[in-house]
């Protein structure tokens, strides 16, 4: 479809910038005190660009821009579950930075990111989303002016981003000088109609792999993650580690189903379309970066380290049922994304909002918060035990189609390596649990909330609580979903 | 039927609701809302017991189920499933845990968080309830792992106590451990059959759909979810810390309800194991009942002896269904639930009155502790005789319920054995008589120390008190219920259950791995069972009577001095008396794993890191005296070039420890080409 | 050897030295000016490659208006050598073998490959080609780079400024 045709199918992006463009001339026309009202505008912007996204699962899959990217329900989900997560931060950060106004314009700048690696179709679109997402990330680690833990995880994150972005960008020139093609589909094609030598197609695989892997926390490219969610501000760590996390799955996704591995006649199975063992190298990363997350988790004192460790555990999940290679064990990460978006951002904020109180991020500093906040408490005992995966909570159910998927492959050894972590992982989730509520502190004085930080946490608790006895809309959400647009 | 088996169920979660937001306004702190909601549900509990005896039949079952969960390749109906089987263990459920309510009344009163442990004991006996009433395992896994968490909770509920809060996250952790097994069981009979039904899988297996050594596999991994929550070798060591806990929670939880949640699970899979499976079951099982008694017989602390006579209990119920006496393994888990939650609470009696007077007297030991009682029976008569009445049904001697079970087991055993070609399997009923007659002396040593003899210490002895009815009384109905009339009818014979109810209302069902081989898993003649049944009676009234007779041989008529047996046997007796070590061995090996695992990443830290970087100082240093091309100057700015770089822009380095990130890229590149090497390779 | 390929030899040699000088120097001043030497040397492997409008690209802007930058923040940075403050690096050793077995994995690929059919075609101007592909084919990079810049563009005056108020 050319250029002009394809903007009717571009309406939330085009919204989205507009609203972009928008709230900076707004921004500009408000005194100090009132520059929270950019939030809401950046608020009620999303909301209407997800308005516009439920819309456009009503298109006919295709391709836009001449192939620079695709419409299709694969893409439409990754849309809305990342602009659903900026959302979600917007009122996140209400709190924190309520006079900061570039700070929701950068938020909105990356939502255009991650919606745009939802359905890039083209070497090209992929760097240029990546990277759009990935420099304003780099801004907002380093958002916190105060403080030079902030400064530092920024600049590690400058640093790391750009090896890895340069990393994939050398991959992606070895496809495009052995294909002569940036669009996803000729390549497919071309690599299908002629032989080509699998070491230099599995050297660019491992390349392209190293760049995507550091968007998703994949071992061995996860090192810079620690410690910029430990330095970003809270708000900021939350927002990486699912937005961004889940627009990188996207793209890991399409570039597999579009190049590594066609999507069979049955639409079940994906048969393999390039020469690589790319399955067992993505297993082998996933088994890794599981058990390295979760036996480092477990020595973490800070909870933020904790979190960002347990964070990527969480990814090596996500990508143990990847390497199986099945449209049912996508619809699992598509539906883990979900539910790990609920649990993984009431764990932050759960944070976010007791650190000021507790005056520490250690998990000592919680020791007693049981019987000083119950509310907050037991919501970050749920948290805790959702992640682990334990029912009757919503994390068991995604990790049930996790691990549901990779068994059903019959990847039985990878199924048990990946249930003995979950077990491991339980280790640490259920010492923040003990502390909170079967230790006493010294403090023990009453914390109060204010009732908009209890209104966010239920919006997080509930969704816990429910996905846990009954899913279906979610998952159907996913299976339907499950669409891809093939070329 | 089914709506009253809903109410059984929701009316403790109602309870817990209530408890948990409004529980500390009401009058009595609640108390009354969750032992009432028990109390219902224990009489509606009765009145489908008085149904199910109305039908008499064994192959009573009612189901019903509505959608729950439908996508496509995914159905849970929320099923509930009504048989023999589920009403029985209703009705144990329920009896115990309202006895256990109204006990706690009198034992926990005055506690700081007292309607916190009744919304936490409504929460369990909900999950517990539901754990019976589902038809799906994936149901079941739920209320599974919630019991899991309410058992966590209960037993630290002593949070004061450092010991209470380990020993709760212990068992939460062990039962995990287990519980991967469980899912990843769940996960390939779901996987392979479609579904979590237990028809719909009886089908599956019939039909071929799950077979041969995954089956086997299926069977084993499921096993383990109950080797966790039953407490079975290798992960028994979480139930004797469990005993720090409040002791009605021991009762409840750790005696008569959680602990045999595995055996239900085990009863109601039974139809899935195949032969290989009935093994593993069959010998772990056995291995724990052996293993477990032989190390109650040193334990001091009354509490102990009973955590480990109920593993190897457990053991026992887990053999009977390794060697397919279905109806004995759970004949054994209702009597038993009956006496040995009465030991439970009437240990909890003794220990109640000891530590008043302890209290009393200021004394700062600990009132649990075997050697600091003696000659209480005429002090707390109604304690010392429902106490006697549990131990005689524990050791196994006519007339009690536990003769009826444990004898039935160890036929079984033996009828097993002599079905086998393989004269090795006549193991398993050695370890059941053996463990027989040492549960007998282990029993009545706590007896005789406890009760018997003169007081060891006058003056704690002077200040023991009878407990408060709520306590008593309790005692008194679990004692009638451990009596052998209760299962026998309308047979009055009280050397067998044949003939009673029990036996006649549960029967195995069918097993599907039978129909999918066309052939019996286990084939059991006639004659055999009865020869086995027969000689199984003499033996085990044997060796009973022989365990009981060296109890009072030895700590009544006291014609041996127990001390120095266990000096002329030391090793052998520190092995028991430290529990064999085991958790020990696990600190060891897991726990020292995992400190070994952080002591590695600190060491890499600390160790590998500087080390590169002096090495490499020194390695320059030699480097550049060697070749002269590379100078100091150039090789150090090859270092530092990304350092200044990032200096570039005024952002002080001393705020930015730069060098990390270099380490950081490094390792990603050397991650890659590591990939690809090894991958080429 | 023509000519043509004995030019090509010595660009490339400079950029590749250049480069190095680039990450081994010590002071950052000749850091600096030895970029310049890669990026110029950039340029003319771009004109190698028919990429006319690529090489004096690459020229204008680094050249002529990113090294400029660098250079006015190395003249403005105090303290630019100072090991003391120096607190970690790599090993050498280490390093050394991990870009090895990189460049040899890489020359593995390029030797293992028949990359180059030689483009036997003549010499087209390449510019008008890429200002009509711009806006026609790559329309939509075209305006997700514009996004991009304004976004980052207000990031660095946030940082920018963030730096001002703290001090």
């Amino acid at each position: 479809m050319n250029n002009l045709e394809s903007l009717q199918f571009f309406i939330p992006e085009l919204f989205l910038t507009a609203g972009l463009l928008v709230t900076i001339i707004v921004e500009l026309l408000l005194k100090k005190e009132q520059k929270v009202f950019t939030a809401y505008l950046a608020a009620t912007v999303l909301l209407i660009t997800i308005f516009f996204l439920i819309r456009q699962y009503a298109i006919e899959p295709a391709a836009l821009f001449g192939g620079m990217v695709v419409i299709d329900p694969m893409a439409v989900f990754f849309k809305i579950l990342t602009a659903v997560s900026t959302l979600i931060i917007v009122f996140f950060s209400i709190p924190s930075f309520r006079v900061k106004a570039e700070y929701y314009v950068l938020l909105l700048a990356t939502t255009l990111g991650m919606m745009l690696m939802a359905q890039v179709n083209d070497l090209l679109m992929i760097i240029l989303a990546m990277e759009l997402v990935g420099l304003v990330s780099y801004v907002l680690a380093g958002y916190r002016r105060s403080d030079p833990k902030s400064g530092e995880a920024s600049l590690k994150y400058i640093l790391f981003g750009a090896a890895s972005t340069g990393i994939m960008a050398f991959g992606f020139s070895y496809i495009y000088g052995l294909t002569g093609q940036t669009n996803l589909f000729e390549i497919q094609q071309a690599l299908q109609s002629t032989q080509h030598n699998p070491v230099i197609l599995f050297v660019a695989f491992v390349l392209i792999i190293a760049g995507l892997g550091y968007k998703i926390a994949m071992v061995p490219f996860h090192f810079w993650l620690p410690d910029v969610y430990e330095g970003a501000p809270t708000p900021v760590t939350a927002f990486f580690s699912v937005g961004p996390k889940a627009a990188g799955m996207a793209v890991l996704i399409r570039f597999i189903i579009s190049i590594v591995a066609g999507v069979s006649a049955d639409g079940q199975t994906f048969t393999a379309n390039a020469p690589i063992h790319a399955q067992e190298l993505l297993a082998v990363l996933a088994v890794l970066t599981m058990t390295l997350g979760n036996l480092s988790a477990l020595q973490q004192k800070n909870i933020k380290r904790m979190m960002a460790y347990s964070s990527i555990a969480h990814a090596g999940y996500m990508l143990m049922a990847l390497a199986v290679f099945t449209s049912q064990s996508v619809e699992a990460v598509m539906f883990y994304l979900v539910v790990y978006m609920f649990m993984n951002f009431g764990a932050f904020w759960v944070i976010h909002r007791m650190t000021p109180h507790l005056g520490s991020e250690e998990i000592t500093a919680y020791t007693g918060l049981g019987y000083r906040a119950p509310l907050v408490a037991v919501a970050m005992g749920v948290f805790m035990f959702s992640l682990t995966g334990l029912p009757p909570l919503a994390g068991f159910i995604g990790k049930f189609y996790l691990f549901a998927a990779v068994i059903k492959a019959e990847w039985y050894i990878l199924a048990v390596l990946g249930v003995l972590n979950s077990v491991v992982s339980l280790y640490y989730y259920a010492y923040v649990t003990k502390v909170m509520f079967l230790n006493r502190g010294d403090d023990e004085s009453a914390v109060s909330i204010s009732s908009y930080d209890t209104a966010l946490l239920l919006v997080f608790l509930i969704p816990t609580l429910v996905l846990g006895v009954y899913w279906v809309p979610v998952i159907s959400w996913a299976t339907q979903s499950l669409h891809f647009f093939l070329g | 039927m089914i709506t009253q088996a809903l109410i059984i169920w929701l009316l403790p979660l109602l309870a817990f609701t209530i408890q948990i937001f409004v529980g500390k306004r009401l009058p009595r702190k609640g108390d009354w809302v969750s032992v009432s909601a028990i109390g219902i549900s224990f009489m509606l509990s009765i009145m489908l017991m008085i149904q199910m005896f109305m039908a008499y039949d064994p192959e009573f079952a009612v189901t019903a189920a509505m959608p729950w969960i439908e996508t496509g390749n995914f159905a849970i109906p929320l099923g509930i499933r009504l048989d023999n089987l589920a009403i029985i263990m209703l009705m144990v459920v329920t009896t115990v845990s309202f006895l256990v309510h109204v006990y706690s009344m009198g034992y926990m009163a005055g506690d700081q968080y007292y309607n916190r442990f009744f919304a936490y004991l409504s929460l369990f006996s909900f999950s517990m309830l539901g754990l019976v009433l589902w038809d799906n395992l994936f149901g079941i896994y739920m209320m599974w792992e919630l019991v899991g968490i309410c058992s966590y909770l209960l037993i630290g509920f002593y949070f004061t106590k450092d010991s209470a809060a380990n020993a709760g996250k212990k068992a939460f952790i062990t039962n995990r451990i287990g519980d991967f097994g469980f899912l990843i069981g769940l996960l390939i009979v779901f996987t392979t059959i479609g579904s979590f039904n237990f028809s719909a899988i009886h089908e599956g297996v019939s039909s071929g759909l799950l077979s041969g050594g995954l089956l086997t596999a299926a069977g084993v991994l499921l096993f383990a979810g109950a080797v966790g929550k039953s407490a079975q070798f290798p992960l028994h060591v979480w139930l004797p810390d469990a005993m720090e806990g409040p002791t009605p929670v021991s009762a409840l939880i750790h005696a008569a309800t959680m602990v045999a949640a595995g055996v239900y699970l085990m009863a109601r899979l039974s139809f899935m194991l195949s032969f290989d499976a009935m093994l593993v079951v069959a010998y772990i099982g056995g291995f724990t009942a052996i293993f477990a008694a032989t190390i109650a017989i040193t334990q001091n602390d009354i509490k102990r002896v009973l955590a480990y006579s109920t593993v190897s209990q457990l053991g026992y119920m887990i053999m009977a269904l390794g060697v397919g006496s279905y109806m004995a393994g759970f004949f054994h888990l209702v009597t038993h639930a009956m006496f040995k939650a009465g030991l439970f609470l009437g240990s909890g009696s003794v220990i109640h009155a000891m530590h008043h007077s302890m209290h009393k007297l200021h004394l700062h030991e600990d009132p649990n502790d075997l050697r600091l009682m003696g000659g209480f029976k005429s002090k707390m008569p109604v304690t010392y005789a429902t106490f006697l009445i549990f131990t005689l049904a524990l050791s196994g001697i006519p007339f009690f319920s536990g003769f009826l079970s444990k004898d039935a087991i160890l036929g079984g055993t033996l009828a097993f054995a002599m079905s086998q070609h393989n004269p090795i399997h006549f193991l398993l009923p050695v370890f059941g008589f053996t463990a027989a007659m040492i549960t007998a002396f282990y029993m009545f040593r706590l007896v005789i120390r406890t009760f018997y003899g003169k007081p060891v210490r006058p003056e704690i002895y002077e200040h023991i008190h009878e407990s408060p009815k709520q306590m008593t009384v309790p005692l008194m109905v679990l004692a009638a219920l451990s009596i052998f009339i209760v299962y026998t009818l309308p047979s009055f014979n009280p050397t067998g259950a044949a003939g009673g109810w029990f036996d006649h209302l549960i029967q195995h069902p069918h097993s599907a791995v039978s129909a999918q081989l066309g052939h019996d898993v286990l084939h059991i003649d006639h004659e055999t069972e009865h020869l086995a049944h027969i000689s199984g009676i003499i033996i085990s009234i044997l060796v009973a009577g022989l365990g009981i007779l060296l109890a009072f041989f030895i700590y009544y008529w006291k014609k041996a001095d127990h001390t120095r047996i266990a000096q002329s046997i030391r090793p052998l007796y520190l092995l028991s008396f430290n529990k064999y070590y085991f958790d020990e061995i696990y600190q060891a090996t897991f726990v020292r794993g995992l400190l070994a695992w952080n002591d590695l990443l600190n060491w890499f830290d600390a160790k590998i890191i500087d080390g590169i970087v002096n090495l490499s100082a020194t390695v320059t240093r030699v480097f550049s005296a060697v070749s002269g091309l590379f100078d100091l100057h150039i090789v150090d700015g090859l270092v530092n070039g990304l350092a200044n770089v990032t200096s570039l822009f005024g952002n002080g380095l001393r705020k930015i420890q730069t060098g990390q990130v270099q380490n950081y890229i490094l390792g990603a590149l050397l991650g890659t080409v590591l990939i690809i090497i090894i991958s080429l390779i | 050897m023509e000519i043509n390929e004995m030019l090509f030899l010595a660009i490339a040699l400079t950029t590749v030295l250049s480069a190095l000088i680039v990450a081994l120097s010590k002071k950052i001043i000749y850091s600096a000016f030895a970029l310049l030497l890669t990026l110029i040397g950039f340029a003319g492997l771009f004109i190698y490659l028919s990429a006319d409008f690529l090489s004096m690209a690459q020229i204008m802007i680094y050249v002529g208006g990113i090294l400029i930058l660098i250079l006015f923040g190395v003249l403005m940075t105090q303290r630019i050598y100072d090991p003391s403050q120096i607190t970690a690096h790599n090993s050498i050793w280490v390093s050394l073998a991990g870009g090895i077995a990189m460049a040899a994995i890489t020359g593995a690929v390029v030797w293992l490959n028949p990359w180059g059919k030689t483009l036997a075609k003549d010499f087209e101007y390449s510019t008008s080609r890429i200002g009509s592909e711009l806006l026609t084919k790559y329309l939509l990079p075209f305006e997700v780079i514009s996004v991009l810049l304004l976004a980052v563009l207000i990031g660095a005056v946030y940082l920018g400024r963030s730096r001002e108020v703290h001090k």
